[in-house]
């Protein structure tokens, strides 16, 4: 079948609509730049390409709140804010690269049902952290929304949580509103050289539980560095850094240049670019870190929000069994289409966990219309 | 409020089922007449219902025995935590089992490592505070209740608290719960670890006001307590001024770790309660907090004070010591008892507005009370938009709970239409439960129904709660059918 563009929402209910009487699934595509992120299936389906249904709806800067159509790339949407002195909280990260596509070119609808958060998710939260309310068409080919436009509610469930990394199996997005947050004024970053593993995830985990609020808590293994970003106004910044620089006394710490490129960097995958390494993303308890690392043993690798996420560049060994043994789960982000044949892509569920699974896509996608396979099989 | 009738085949059953339970938690079974009285309500005050038995049972297991027993009689559960809700969350019904979850009261765990703590479903909030504060941490989400509200009460209504505007609700300071479902089995859903794997389960039972599961056990983010706090006051003598503020403040990037606002009928109730010393003449006061590190906040207490007084304030003063921050906080936290006083009963609404209608919508309340010949302040956590009004009125005077209900209803429904939402941090339980319709269409309703569905298939869990109109769950165009029964037997079937 030849792809369906859809550039409203009256567009999406017709796709599915026309996919139930079919009976043919659709593979929901914005800007196509993940398409290699997700298990291997014979097929998703129809493409329903909403790269067209594109644009701002309402930014309100005095309110923090942004409502926008999911096409919209998240480059478009930087840049609206920053002219107002405003970002995305969740610290978009770019993984088009990493996925083989062009940088720049995500869209907003991408990063929020892959739930692609980057450094600064260690202070801010991740995109489900930010995602107040959402508009979209489930398998019943009905147009609904959920959530709100405001900060704090509790009306109703919290469905736009479960959007957020449902890789579109519940369904198409038509509209995103996010809460969004004021830039900081300057931002500074600390490198402690030198430091191994365990001596520079304990570091990173000292300044995490001190008040400083550090937005970037890295720690890169091929350099022995542990990276610290911590934003403030001038003034506030220097005491910021004096007082981090106590808790790391002992230690080579230097003020290194370019530390939003570095983050941006970690966050977005970019080490593995030039390697031909399968690429994990393992979430762990923080002091766990050092050890599943040590562990995996892996050729390059390195550990963001101050352990929390481990990103780990390593071939044919399928890591779930040791994230889950270590209170956390892994997920296979990139490979080869033969690899993501052989092993899971998405950690897999115990049966009681798997049931609710499948009974919540049912809820959303009764016949299985939405990306069937892209996350679990039968899902 | 109309509540739908008891079930009569499960009343005929009471001492089978009242028996039962005593087999699964022979010391945890309240079945008389005053003992039940105890448990009769919640903070929604205008409605009491006794349960058909209460069980207190003290373990997961036995929690999970409850449950299977439950599903396999078709009887209701409505789960209970301390009973604080203010929206009627944990109203008891005469065809359901109370399940009071106040007797697993253990922290399991403090893992400082890991900044994190695990706890059973009766740990109070401030328990969790007061567990780590002597290492220099403490739990964010803070509900006026904290001393009694419990975490399973807060992960199931999602509470939130003067503190999360810079902290968030209780979803965002949550990592990971375990769950007993209606048949007994028990899910774990996230963990110590940031994100959890395939869909955010966790995300939705934050919040589900007892309707999908109950939390046997959650795992809570603690966070280092900021070293310095500081408190403001800034009068204004009108609201669009004060309403200016707000705004300005929150348009120059600074996040205040509270920002309250308190109209004049507050501030004259709170002086005549208990004088904290607010400017009578003022329409209006803020409370400003902010907190972290000694210049962070010098920086942001210098630029709050700059934008008060170029939006007019007429006082500003700044707390100059612990007892005096004390005070200042005196009168807000003052609110409920110094309006109590005025009138036997009260009712507090919850909706969250864009910050920008503050004064259209103050002046609209302002309005409507006139017509209502009811009395009202109004308090409101103004840097996330989410009001308070308290209504004051006597349940004794024939038709003033009605003119109450239809003046907060109205308040909601403003809310809505200004682009804001029914419920901020409280939950919809029954108090609102009427209202989603003005909120959410029935397309909209239905979605999050068969959400409900994917947990509950048989609709045991809080029935009457949060959605006006039950519909039985359907897969696939058949209605769902388990053991034989069809749900809700005694529903007429249209």
């Amino acid at each position: 079948m030849t792809d369906i563009t859809a550039n409203s929402e009256a567009d999406v209910v017709d796709a599915v609509r026309a996919a139930r009487e079919w009976k043919s699934p659709l593979n929901i595509v914005g800007a196509r730049t993940k398409r290699s992120f997700g298990r291997a299936a014979a097929s998703w389906g129809t493409v329903l390409d909403l790269s067209g249904l594109s644009g701002i709806v309402a930014y309100e800067p005095e309110e923090l709140i942004l409502t926008v159509r999911p096409g919209t790339t998240v480059a478009e949407i930087e840049a609206l804010l920053a002219a107002k002195n405003q970002q995305l909280g969740f610290d978009p990260a770019d993984w088009g690269p990493l996925l083989g596509a062009p940088a720049n070119a995500g869209t907003i609808g991408g990063a929020v049902a892959a739930n692609v958060a980057g450094s600064a998710a260690v202070r801010y939260g991740r995109v489900r952290d930010h995602l107040l309310g959402f508009h979209a068409v489930n398998g019943l080919a009905e147009a609904y929304k959920a959530g709100g436009r405001v900060v704090k509610n509790v009306t109703g469930f919290d469905l736009p949580k479960l959007m957020c990394g449902s890789f579109g199996t519940l369904g198409p997005l038509t509209e995103i509103t996010l809460r969004v947050f004021p830039e900081a004024p300057l931002s500074a970053t600390l490198a402690v050289t030198g430091v191994n593993a365990q001596t520079g995830l304990t570091l990173l985990r000292r300044i995490w539980s001190s008040p400083l609020e550090a937005t970037g808590l890295a720690y890169v293994a091929a350099e022995s560095v542990a990276a610290i970003r911590i934003d403030g106004a001038r003034e506030p910044l220097a005491e910021k850094l004096a007082l981090a620089r106590d808790l790391l006394a002992g230690h080579d710490v230097f003020e290194i240049d370019g530390g939003d490129a570095l983050f941006r960097e970690l966050g977005s995958g970019a080490p593995f670019l030039d390697t031909a390494l399968g690429v994990w993303r393992i979430a762990v308890p923080q002091a766990s870190a050092a050890q599943v690392a040590a562990r995996i043993a892996a050729p390059l690798w390195y550990a963001d929000w101050a352990g929390g996420m481990l990103w780990i560049g390593m071939n044919d060994t399928d890591l779930h069994e040791i994230a889950r043994k270590a209170g956390g789960h892994a997920t296979l982000v990139r490979a080869s289409e033969e690899t993501r044949r052989r092993i899971d892509v998405f950690p897999p569920e115990p049966p009681e966990r798997a049931a609710l699974t499948r009974a919540v896509k049912a809820a959303f996608d009764p016949l299985g219309l939405f990306n069937p396979g892209r996350m679990y099989e039968g899902i | 409020m109309e509540f739908a009738a008891s079930d009569p085949s499960i009343l005929a059953r009471r001492l089978e089922i009242v028996a039962a339970l005593r087999s699964i938690v022979p010391d945890g079974v309240v079945a008389d007449e005053s003992g039940l009285a105890a448990f009769d309500g919640d903070a929604l005050t205008a409605y009491r219902q006794k349960a058909l038995v209460c069980v207190l049972p003290r373990t997961k297991d036995e929690v999970c025995a409850v449950l299977a027993y439950a599903a396999e009689q078709s009887v209701p559960i409505v789960p209970r935590g301390a009973g604080t809700s203010l929206s009627g969350g944990a109203l008891p019904r005469g065809d359901a089992i109370l399940l009071s979850l106040t007797r697993m009261n253990r922290i399991v765990e403090i893992d400082y490592d890991n900044r994190c703590m695990v706890a059973e479903p009766g740990v109070t909030n401030l328990a969790i505070t007061r567990a780590v504060q002597a290492r220099g941490f403490y739990y964010a989400p803070d509900p006026s209740s904290q001393i009694a509200c419990t975490v399973g009460g807060n992960v199931a209504e999602n509470s939130g608290g003067i503190h999360c505007l810079k902290y968030g609700l209780t979803t965002n300071n949550l990592l990971g719960v375990e769950i007993a479902l209606m048949g007994g089995e028990r899910v774990r859903l996230g963990g110590k670890s940031l994100a959890q794997g395939g869909f955010d389960l966790l995300g939705v039972v934050a919040g589900s006001e007892g309707l999908l599961g109950v939390v046997v056990e959650a795992t809570l983010r603690i966070l280092p307590k900021p070293p310095v706090t500081r408190t403001l006051l800034a009068a204004f003598r009108d609201v669009p001024a004060a309403g200016q503020c707000v705004a300005d403040i929150i348009a120059a990037g600074i996040v205040p770790s509270a920002l309250e606002f308190m109209d004049r009928r507050c501030i004259q109730a709170v002086e005549e309660y208990c004088a904290p010393g607010y400017p009578r003449d003022a329409e209006g006061v803020l409370i400003v907090e902010l907190d972290g590190i000694a210049a962070e906040v010098s920086d942001a207490v210098a630029r709050v004070a700059a934008i008060a007084r170029a939006a007019g304030a007429s006082e500003l003063r700044e707390a100059a010591d612990e007892s005096e921050r004390t005070r200042l906080w005196a009168g807000r936290k003052a609110a409920f008892p110094a309006m109590g006083r005025l009138a036997p009963d009260m009712l507090c609404m919850d909706g969250t507005i864009p910050r920008r209608a503050l004064p259209q919508v103050l002046a609209r309340m302002a309005a409507m009370a006139m017509d209502y010949d009811l009395g009202f302040c109004n308090v409101f956590h103004a840097g996330d938009g989410n009001l308070h009004p308290l209504i004051i009125f006597d349940v004794m005077k024939p038709g003033e709970l009605e003119r109450a209900e239809t003046f907060g209803a109205e308040i909601l429904k403003l809310c809505v239409a200004v682009g804001g939402v029914l419920t901020g941090e409280h939950g919809v339980g029954v108090e609102k439960r009427d209202l989603m319709p003005t909120m959410f269409s029935q397309t909209d309703l239905a979605q999050q129904q068969r959400l409900k569905c994917a947990f509950d298939a048989a609709g045991l869990f809080n029935p009457g709660k949060v959605f006006p109109t039950l519909s039985a769950c359907v897969e696939q165009g058949h209605m769902h059918v388990k053991q034989g029964r069809i749900p809700f037997p005694n529903l007429p079937r249209l």
